[in-house]
């Protein structure tokens, strides 16, 4: 790594309260990348992707994003920072009761001065810019409609017009398609790498299923338990390491069980030659190790489960 | 097959449980007591002020003696009277407006997730209860004092009075606002300032317009008893008719007040409705007004999606029936406001001239005095003040008991009673105390009984609306079950729908009790018993260090009965 990376954070511990979300994460990002954050709830995603642009503070460790250290920024300096990161929501975030334009025109806010009350409060300029960016999400023709009357996947377009009228240069997604149906959020990432691509973003991405996030993005990071376990590019992934990453994101056994069956099922119904069991089996150790150490009398785990397909 | 002759009989549990001792929380047992407490006082009080049948024939019959005294009831000239109608409404709403926007920055550092800091909290918190707890008269009092006769004085009391109940209506809805929004503009890098304009206000409106409207509602009724202080308008006439015994002009102006109330109700429902609502479909002013666009105005197709000048064509945005109605709508607030400032004609050199002897006026009301009475004389009056509004919180919720729950969907027997008990309750609700009060103390002389009566009538349209609608709320669950037990139908109601209301009566009574205590100051001042005689003497005397002990009095009790209340809510949440 030669040039300096777009985001950088080093040793970043987070506590709220007693509970520690953060366990010395570090992180770094360089232009272009789309990068996904990968791990289930609770695993600190969002606690991390909020630090990016100082909606969180780190307890302890630096994070630095477009060459500005977040800690010590504030007030106008920290807002000209975030309308340089365009923030996209799980539940989209859009005012109900505003208009899909005008929801659009909020992204613009950082760049005027003063409260706005009503479309008439911003110029034709921006107007005409935010249409481009709904046109851009297929929605232009809903701009005068209440946010509220749109579908999911339709309030999640509008969310990302209104994260490219700040014209950013990094994309922060937090889980933008888990409260989705499947057909919306394929085309829902679809369109974001689309984007991506057009305007040479840098993405982050929070994403809880292995599957999305090894065909979307450049680069995995897997979080368990506030802590980078895994840190990996998607290209030229052998199986095994697949089963590895399911391994290492799952928190319980229950879980590690569950995918197991699934990919159980694809593997048989597939080629069906694989040595599954043994690399779950690994995988399943591993997850019971890092769990209770000291207790790794759970090689039985795996032929529990075989039996019905074998 | 085997026909089953007798049914097995299920066995009571073969040995006697023992019941579990049931250990309640000690404060839940002592807000239970005062509970108790406060209810056997209440009863003490309304046979104290001596409701009695034989006395209600006989003021009955002085009733029909004084009418037939009265004559016909008589009105001012029509010009005039159309003038003091304007002249009443605009400074009622001017009053309001005034409070509308004072409420705003009070309710922004009030409420818990938009607040500066726990400082500023108390500060907010704190101007809400105090312009809660100082009546309006004692404010027009003294800004009758400070400025010349005309609007002002009555506009700032009741702005400056209603800023408490609207502030407080206002943080509540802050705090209940989905968060999502604001935290999105944030980080879009808004400022606080654009995240309170963009991601809150949007939310909140229409529950402000409600708030704004309902107390709109309530000054109005409220700005007779301000004619009493020297406030113009229809309560001044009013007061000046009754003071020169002109009964039947008096009567008339009443008669007049009532119907404004009852027109002021229909029109602010039929806005709240409409703005709640989503489609114009009724045959109101402003939907016909708005179909009434949008025949000669139909709404362009949309534009094509992917075609070039897509963007250029979505600039212009189409007069869709929505639009024309929020246009509509919005235009005609714009223009009644602009009429009422107009109207009301305010003198705003008052507020240069001001300075000049507001230190005089502020030295005659500090420090408190008791002037020539006794100290116990005024306690024993406010004493006298509680027990009218115990008093009449307790007949009221008895009598609204029966009529809310008839009005209530699943309680009322069929469609038509439920319709009428609802109608009687907006007559009800449309009646301002205050002109029932100065009616019955006309017809039955000064006194507690009046006072009592007709804090009790007006709070029967009030608590019965809102037992009525929590009763309605309750879950249907519970209800069902014991119906299909074969339960009867009072025995649901005993068994399912009270006790599930139950939490939201007790919050009801409370607020009523709160709500009659200020009321309760005030009838005084029309002749219906306890402190408020005194104040209005006070007044009328010039004796304004007795004024702020009196008020200073009626403060710590309304403060002591808003904290119960916070503590009930607490103990019973």
């Amino acid at each position: 790594m030669t040039s300096t990376p777009l985001i950088r954070v080093d040793g970043v511990t987070k506590k709220f309260g007693t509970t520690t979300a953060l366990r010395n994460v570090a992180l770094s990002v360089e232009q272009g990348e789309v990068v996904v954050l990968l791990g289930l709830s609770g695993s600190g995603k969002s606690t991390l992707l909020r630090h990016l642009n100082g909606l969180e503070l780190p307890t302890r460790g630096r994070v630095s994003v477009l060459g500005e250290e977040v800690s010590n920024l504030s007030g106008r300096r920290l807002r000209a920072l975030r309308s340089r990161v365009g923030f996209v929501f799980q539940s989209f975030e859009l005012v109900p009761s505003l208009t899909v334009l005008e929801n659009v025109l909020t992204g613009a806010l950082a760049t005027i001065r003063g409260p706005r009350f009503g479309l008439w409060g911003y110029s034709t300029a921006l107007k005409r810019t935010a249409l481009g960016h709904l046109d851009r999400v297929g929605l232009a023709h809903l701009a005068y409609q209440r946010s509220d009357t749109l579908s999911g996947g339709q309030q999640q377009r509008v969310a990302i017009a209104r994260a490219l009228i700040q014209n950013p240069e990094i994309l922060l997604a937090d889980e933008p398609v888990a409260s989705l149906d499947p057909e919306s959020s394929d085309s829902i990432m679809a369109l974001l790498r689309e984007i991506a691509a057009d305007a040479g973003l840098t993405v982050v991405c929070s994403l809880h299923q292995v599957d999305l996030a090894l065909s979307w993005g450049d680069r995995i990071v897997g979080l368990r338990h506030g802590e980078v376990v895994l840190d990996t590019p998607t290209a030229d992934l052998s199986k095994a390491e697949v089963m590895e990453i399911y391994g290492r994101v799952a928190t319980s056994t229950r879980e590690l069980e569950a995918i197991a069956t699934e990919l159980t099922v694809a593997e048989v119904l597939g080629d069906g030659e694989t040595d599954v069991y043994e690399i779950l089996a690994d995988a399943l150790d591993d997850t019971i190790v890092g769990a209770a150490p000291g207790n790794s009398a759970d090689a039985d785990y795996a032929p529990r489960n075989s039996p019905q397909w074998s | 097959m085997v026909l089953i002759t007798e049914r097995p009989v299920l066995d009571a549990a073969p040995e006697p449980v023992a019941l579990p001792y049931r250990r309640l929380p000690p404060e839940r047992v002592a807000a239970t007591l005062t509970i108790v407490a406060l209810l056997v006082v209440s009863i003490v009080s309304l046979v104290d002020v001596n409701i009695s049948i034989p006395s209600m024939l006989d003021s009955w019959s002085n009733a029909v003696r004084f009418f037939d005294r009265v004559g016909v009831v008589s009105f001012p000239p029509l010009d005039e009277l159309l003038y003091l109608t304007a002249f009443t409404v605009s400074l009622v709403l001017c009053g309001t407006l005034l409070a509308a926007v004072l409420s705003v920055p009070v309710a922004y550092i009030s409420a818990a997730n938009t607040t500066p800091g726990p400082l500023w909290r108390g500060v907010g918190r704190f101007v809400g209860v105090f312009t809660r707890a100082i009546p309006d008269v004692v404010l027009a009092m003294v800004f009758v004092l400070m400025f010349s006769l005309g609007s002002l004085p009555g506009i700032l009391a009741i702005g400056i009075h209603s800023v408490g109940m609207i502030s407080k209506m206002f943080a509540d809805a802050i705090e209940q606002v989905d968060d999502g929004p604001r935290l999105a503009i944030r980080a879009a890098g808004g400022s606080k300032l654009q995240e309170f304009s963009s991601g809150v206000l949007p939310q909140v409106l229409p529950s402000w317009v409600a708030t704004v409207l309902h107390r709109n509602d309530i000054n109005l009724r409220g700005s007779v008893i301000l004619g009493y202080v020297g406030v113009a308008g229809l309560g001044a006439e009013m007061a000046h008719a009754f003071k020169s015994l002109d009964y039947s002009l008096g009567l008339g102006i009443a008669i007049v007040v009532f119907a404004l109330c009852v027109a002021m109700e229909i029109v602010s429902s039929a806005v709240r409705t409409s703005m709640l609502g989503t489609r114009p479909t009724g045959g109101r002013l402003g939907d016909r007004l708005v179909r009434l666009a949008l025949a000669n105005r139909q709404p362009p197709t949309t534009a094509p999606v992917g075609s070039g000048d897509a963007v250029e064509n979505a600039l212009r945005r189409p007069w869709t029936r929505e639009r024309v109605r929020t246009v509509v709508w919005g235009w005609t607030a714009v223009a009644v406001i602009i009429g009422s400032v107009l109207i009301c004609d305010i003198s705003w050199g008052d507020f240069l001239t001001l300075w000049s002897y507001l230190p005089s006026i502020a030295a005659s009301f500090w420090p408190p005095s008791f002037g020539n009475y006794d100290a116990a004389i005024l306690v024993s009056a406010m004493l006298e003040t509680i027990a009218i509004a115990l008093a009449a919180t307790v007949l009221t919720l008895i009598v609204s008991m029966v009529i809310g729950s008839l009005a209530a969907r699943n309680i009322a027997p069929n469609g038509r009673v439920r319709g009428a008990m609802r109608l009687l309750l907006v007559c009800i609700r449309g009646v301002p105390e205050i002109i029932l009060a100065i009616v019955l103390i006309v017809v039955t002389g000064l006194g507690t009984q009046a006072g009592t009566l007709a804090l009790a009538f007006g709070g029967i349209g009030l608590l019965g609306k809102l037992i009525a609608d929590s009763f309605e709320e309750v879950k249907p669950g519970p209800e069902r079950a014991l119906t299909a037990a074969g339960a009867t139908r009072i025995q649901v109601y005993a068994g399912a729908t009270v006790p599930q209301g139950m939490k939201a009566l007790l919050g009801h009574s409370f607020y009523l009790l709160d709500t009659n205590i200020r009321a309760a100051t005030i009838l005084g001042i029309v002749g219906g018993g306890g402190v408020g005689y005194y104040l209005l003497n006070a007044g009328q005397g010039s004796k304004y260090d007795l004024v702020t002990s009196i008020v200073l009095l009626i403060f710590v009790t309304v403060l002591l009965v808003e904290g119960l209340a916070m503590w009930m809510r607490r103990v019973f949440r």
